[in-house]
């Protein structure tokens, strides 16, 4: 998987002279403090749903007197529960999320090289058009998914309602709007002296776009498939729509739907799936860390 | 070639919208012959009767609609649906040929589902009297039974007994008792920031101040906005709010957590905290609500139930599977047992006070006796609307009699409105 | 330009067997699901469905089996699923602003009858309790009931019951001479025809009629409502008033009151005047008006600052750990929002939560009940679940700056700081341009995110609607269409069009201001 090209060595200024550690600390330090505060800020109100997890019968805010019990019951009494399918979830969640993903990924890159590398009249307007729709306020998306799935389940059952394939379809709409513009103007920065190069050595336009083009832009692509795998992860309301068996649903409409009825609504088990449901996330960034912020620049492709 | 593509990329574009156009429009006009006949030949052919529930008593259900299939054949899918949202889904998907036979709902539902034409009536017929009387009043909307009950809850006090080992007769001797004790808040009821006027009502009903008045056959008048005589009672929520015993900063969770560490002396609830404060070792008895004006205190009786869907295809079914299997005591007490709100069948009930060794039941039994229900117009809705954050803005100092009076102009215009 | 037009010779050059074989199956697949679409449509008589679906195929084919139409041959795919998808929420949605579609008109008008006829039946006072049984003769069902005095009686939907000799069962009649006795899993084969079968108790229409809802008792009904196909009028037997069909949507008696459930109708431009004209919302609209402009701006601003100073705090290399803090600020898009909202509420507590609780040493600030403090509350909350994305945006875009120009600059004694203002931002900027602009239309309309914290709340108690200090527009019209438990779709399908046509426009205008930033590239 690793690009053709090394990653090259970025030169970094002020740190490239040689430091002493007052200086280091002055130059770093200040770093690590500013990262620690924005990392309090970023977890603090992540740890009320590890501690609630860990205390069997708590309340998610009840409390300010963070893991005073400390367990692991709630974890094992939701993976082993009968009510509760949570593995089946979390295996519908990662198919749904991992399909979507490198689906919309791909339709979106698609259609952003289109609009970088290509002019044709409407080319602003379809640019435009694309983010106008994505404004449209969703009031009566439910409704009409609903609608549109029961038409199509009508005659393809595989694609309707509480079907995976249908929901993910649903996603893919979305595939072709504001993240299509982040890859476009991610393709604007890559020069089009490579494609005119790859043309001149012979290649096709669909080579030029598979083989050279889409590994210049893979921190993009990682950022957006990054963004719609955590959508469709974290999704709900279309989700819970769609799937209406409890098998079939996703860890966000089966986590939701256990405490969507406040009353005694087993906060701790919901804890526990919630930070169960994250590790895929965090595995997904750490996977593809290397590709947003280690991927080639473009600069570095002579 | 410009053009070309250009012609082509609207041809799609048009053709796409034109197909999505038509299919809006044949999916929401009437054409019972293309779409809705094939759904619905399936549907019979299957013999599957969908029921939608919250996931709580998911499990409960799953056993009786086992034991339904085996004896008619016809099998229950048992449908967890997001309880926040379920009425609206309901009424949006009922006629659509793919919304579910039966949906479980509470009594309040009824003014907005028969205005939707959305529920079939039931028929009880003898088995009527096998219900507690407070639940067939609940599934009877305007001379008519819509709904099968299956449990009768209201709210009553609950005491930490190592703190406050008597019940309280009046709401300041609770306070009294509470304050003595040395807990840190004596007395508890769920707030927030929007209010919680289902939790007051009884307060509010103590000082004679009911929302709607009644008619003859005990139905709520629409007509008869009584909401405005609550100044009095208006005027105490300030004073409590004032002195601190009433709190928009006690949400559901935080009265939860500190009852159950002991933290709280008396705490206004429903049954379905009960299992965590014993689980959490906390030694607990429930007593009726103390009045805090001159009246008796009455909360309101909130009635579970399930209804049929007026456009079913298995409408026999459904019935069949209402009033005779779940219309049982075996089915009314294990939906007892997963939700732990007392059943609506009089032998269910008898059974469960029983069984009952704790009292706490019996506590909430006793609470309810005077209990009125909810109303169910679609008027009440009006009043939803308005009197949580009223209540909430009187607490946090918000000058009683102007705030209650605006409360009550506001209701009877939204409803004049309406 | 030469992009768009490859010679025919590299296209025939770089073009291997492969692509053109998956190229060909995936059409293959494609064609055939139409075709059977279309074979389906038919049978249906959906012709204008199948002519729209034909052409749209066609299209598709010609673009990729055509040398030309370039750039469709890349956006096709996406476009398909946004026009099924997006494309069809937005017409659904205008057409549902054309209609009355509301709390007590969600039918279609033979569906509201049949629920005002079924609702209108009620059961004879201290009528008994039939046992039955129902049996067939032919495609004919009838009821064999038993009377409390243990004789039989048969009937159907023509012939009123009439006594007949029976065979008893445990003293219920369970079969009767030249009828088929049907079993219950029978019965439920033909249950629709059971459950509307009325089978009259005499010949005087006055006594009713019997029905069964379980199949297995029977009860006898009466109504007081009748139906009459020809004059399309239901008569109230027992006021004699008579409501007919005035176009409104609802059987409506001479003195205007309404029969509902009624049912959907095309209403024109109604629920447009109603959106421009309602009087309630007026009081509160232009506070609420500058407020949205202001949350939707702030929210923007804040999660991009925020999100740009860490992706460049962390984009360091010399930065030890900076993979871990890259985590962590990533872990609050990795739980679902509306449970990190309800913990920031709770947090936000005038007396229990942990600010003020634990942060601020027992300090009482009122951070969701004061009007002003409860706007900021909204803002962090919002911040908090902002910039995490911002964060990973800013990351990546921040790749595609090229190292050569801050090595140039910084050699030519740029400070870190001229550095990003005047070479990093502005390059950003470009790539992000549209980013933020989307952002401002998300939050224009983030309905959740206000409600879930706040709920709009503290409340404006001088408006006539429940309307808040934090309520936004979306949120606002939102609480005029669905009043108490009255959900007017219609009414709130105009107001989002309405709202949509505003942002639209100001983000059209904005994208156009942009454009500017983008000639830089």
């Amino acid at each position: 998987m690793s690009a053709p090209v090394a990653p090259k060595t970025r030169v970094v200024p002020v740190a490239s002279r040689r430091v002493g550690p007052v200086q280091r600390l002055r130059a770093t330090g200040w770093r690590h403090l500013v990262a620690l505060l924005l990392s309090a800020f970023a977890l603090f109100p992540l740890l009320y749903v590890l501690s609630t997890s860990l205390n069997p019968g708590g309340t998610l805010t009840g409390s300010n007197h963070l893991f005073q019990t400390v367990g692991f019951d709630n974890y094992t009494s939701l993976l082993s529960s009968d009510q509760y399918p949570y593995l089946t979830w979390f295996r519908n969640s990662l198919v749904i999320g991992l399909t979507t993903a490198v689906a919309s990924t791909l339709i979106g890159a698609l259609a952003a090289y289109a609009f970088s590398r290509m002019r044709f009249t409407g080319r602003r307007m379809g640019l435009l058009a694309i983010v106008l729709v994505q404004m449209f306020p969703q009031l009566l998306a439910v409704v009409a998914i609903f609608l549109l799935l029961l038409q199509i389940g009508d005659i393809f059952p595989s694609l309707g309602l509480n079907t995976h394939l249908g929901l993910i379809m649903v996603y893919l709409g979305g595939a072709l709007g504001v993240n299509t513009y982040l890859m476009y103007g991610f393709f604007n920065t890559v020069p089009t002296a490579i494609d005119e190069a790859a043309k001149i050595d012979g290649a096709g336009h669909a080579r030029i776009f598979f083989t050279i083009i889409l590994r210049l832009v893979a921190p993009i692509l990682a950022v957006v498939a990054l963004l719609s795998f955590i959508f469709s992860m974290n999704d709900f309301v279309i989700a819970s729509v769609v799937l209406v068996d409890v098998d079939k649903q996703t860890l966000a409409v089966g986590l939701y739907h256990m405490v969507s009825n406040q009353r005694g609504a087993p906060w701790s088990l919901f804890a526990a799936g919630a930070v169960m449901a994250s590790i895929p996330v965090v595995i997904l960034f750490l996977f593809l860390q290397k590709y947003i912020v280690g991927g080639l620049t473009a600069g570095a492709v002579k | 070639m410009m053009m070309t593509k250009k012609s082509i990329l609207a041809g799609v574009m048009v053709a796409t919208s034109g197909l999505l156009l038509s299919a809006c429009s044949s999916s929401s006009s009437d054409e019972p012959t293309n779409s809705a006949a094939p759904t619905t030949s399936d549907a019979a052919s299957t013999g599957t009767l969908t029921v939608w529930l919250d996931d709580v008593r998911a499990d409960a259900l799953q056993t009786v609609a086992d034991d339904y299939e085996a004896a008619t054949g016809i099998s229950v899918e048992i449908v967890g649906r997001d309880a926040g949202t379920m009425k609206d889904d309901f009424i949006q998907q009922a006629n659509s040929g793919s919304g579910p036979d039966v949906v479980m709902g509470a009594h309040d539902w009824l003014g907005e589902l028969t205005t939707n034409g959305v529920v079939a009536p039931l028929e009880l017929g003898d088995t009527a009297g096998n219900y507690l009387t407070a639940a067939i009043d609940g599934a009877t909307y305007d001379g008519t039974v819509y709904m099968l009950p299956y449990s009768v809850e209201n709210v009553a006090l609950l005491r930490n007994v190592d703190l406050v080992p008597d019940a309280p007769s009046t709401f300041d001797e609770m306070i009294t008792m509470g304050q003595a004790s040395g807990a840190e808040i004596p007395f508890a009821v769920q707030q927030g920031e929007g209010g919680d006027p289902y939790h007051l009502y009884a307060f509010q009903t103590s000082f004679g101040a009911p929302v709607f008045g009644r008619d003859d056959s005990g139905s709520y008048d629409p007509a008869n906005l009584t909401l405005g005589e609550g100044s009095a009672f208006a005027e105490w929520l300030g004073a409590q709010g004032a002195a601190g015993t009433l709190s928009t900063d006690i949400t559901p969770d935080i009265a939860q957590a500190k009852f159950n560490s002991g933290d709280v002396a008396y705490w206004l609830t429903g049954p379905w905290n009960v299992s965590a404060a014993v689980e959490a070792g906390i030694n607990v008895a429930v007593s009726p609500i103390p009045s805090a004006g001159t009246e008796t205190a009455a909360p309101f009786a909130g009635i579970k139930g399930f209804f049929v869907n007026q456009y079913s295809e298995n409408k026999v079914a459904a019935n069949d599977f209402l009033v005779n299997y779940i219309g049982t005591e075996d089915v009314q007490m294990a939906l007892y047992e997963s939700s732990s709100t007392p059943p609506a069948l009089t032998a269910a009930a008898d059974a469960v006070a029983a069984a009952d060794t704790t009292g706490i039941v019996s506590g909430f039994v006793e609470a309810g006796k005077d209990a009125v229900p909810m109303p169910a117009i679609p008027q009440m809705g009006s009043v939803w609307q308005f009197w949580g954050t009223v209540e909430a803005a009187i607490i946090n100092g918000a000058d009683p009699d102007a705030t209650w009076a605006q409360l009550t102009s506001d209701v009877q215009g939204a409803i004049d409105a309406s | 330009m030469d992009t768009t037009t490859p010679t025919r010779a590299s296209v025939l050059r770089g073009s291997s067997i492969g692509p053109l074989l998956l190229k060909i199956v995936m059409l293959g697949i494609l064609d055939a699901a139409v075709v059977f679409l279309l074979m389906t449509l038919l049978t249906r008589g959906s012709y204008a469905i199948f002519g729209v679906v034909l052409v749209g195929a066609l299209a598709v084919n010609w673009v990729y089996l055509s040398k030309r139409a370039m750039p469709a041959k890349y956006i096709t795919p996406g476009l398909v699923f946004l026009a099924v998808f997006q494309v069809f929420t937005i017409l659904y949605t205008f057409y549902i602003a054309f209609t009355n579609y509301s709390t007590g008109h969600v039918l279609t008008k033979d569906q509201a009858i049949e629920a005002l006829l079924s609702q209108s039946q009620s059961r004879v006072p201290d009528s008994p309790q039939y046992p039955v049984t129902v049996v067939q003769q032919g495609d004919q069902l009838a009821f064999l009931v038993t009377e409390p005095d243990g004789t039989a009686m048969l009937g159907s939907a023509e012939q009123p019951l009439e006594q007949v000799d029976a065979t008893f069962t445990d003293g219920k009649a369970t079969a009767v001479d030249g009828w088929t006795t049907l079993q219950f899993t029978e019965i439920l084969a033909m249950q629709d025809e059971l459950f509307d079968l009325a089978v009259p108790v005499s010949d005087t229409a006055m006594d009713g009629w019997l029905r069964t809802l379980d199949g297995r008792s029977a009860f006898q009904y009466i109504s007081d409502l009748e139906y009459d196909p020809q004059a399309d009028t239901l008569t109230n037997t027992a006021t004699d008033v008579v409501y007919s069909d005035t176009s409104l949507g609802a059987f409506t008696a001479p003195d205007g009151s309404q029969m509902l459930p009624g049912w959907q109708i095309n209403v024109g431009l109604d629920n447009f005047t109603r959106a421009v004209s309602e009087p309630t919302i007026r009081g509160p609209l232009v506070y609420v008006l500058i407020w949205t402009f202001v949350y939707a701006t702030l929210s923007v601003v804040l999660a991009f600052a925020l999100g740009l100073f860490m992706a460049i705090l962390f984009n360091n290399p010399k930065m030890k750990g900076r993979k871990v803090y890259r985590i962590i600020m990533v872990l609050p898009y990795a739980f679902p929002a509306f449970l990190s909202t309800m913990i920031w509420s709770g947090m936000l507590n005038t007396r229990f939560g942990f600010i003020n609780e634990t942060l601020l040493g027992g300090a009482e600030i009122p951070w969701l009940t004061d009007p002003t403090l409860a706007k900021v509350s909204v803002l962090i909350v919002n911040l908090w679940l902002g910039f995490p994305y911002m964060f990973l945006v800013t990351t990546g875009a921040l790749q595609a700056i090229p190292e050569e120009v801050v090595e140039a600059a910084t050699t030519d004694g740029a400070s870190p700081w001229q550095v990003f203002r005047l070479i990093k931002l502005p390059l950003l900027l470009v790539s992000t341009a549209p980013i933020l602009i989307s952002s401002f239309a998300f939050n224009f309309n983030n309905f959740n995110a206000i409600y879930l914290v706040t709920e709009g709340g503290p409340v404006d108690r001088s408006a006539a609607i429940p309307v808040g200090h934090t309520d936004i527009l979306i949120s606002l019209v939102y609480k005029v269409a669905f009043t108490g438990q009255n959900r007017d779709y219609g009414l709130a399908s105009a107001f989002s069009i309405i709202i949509f046509v505003i942002i639209a426009s100001i983000s059209a205008y904005m994208f156009r201001k942009t454009k500017m930033l983008e000639d830089i590239n």
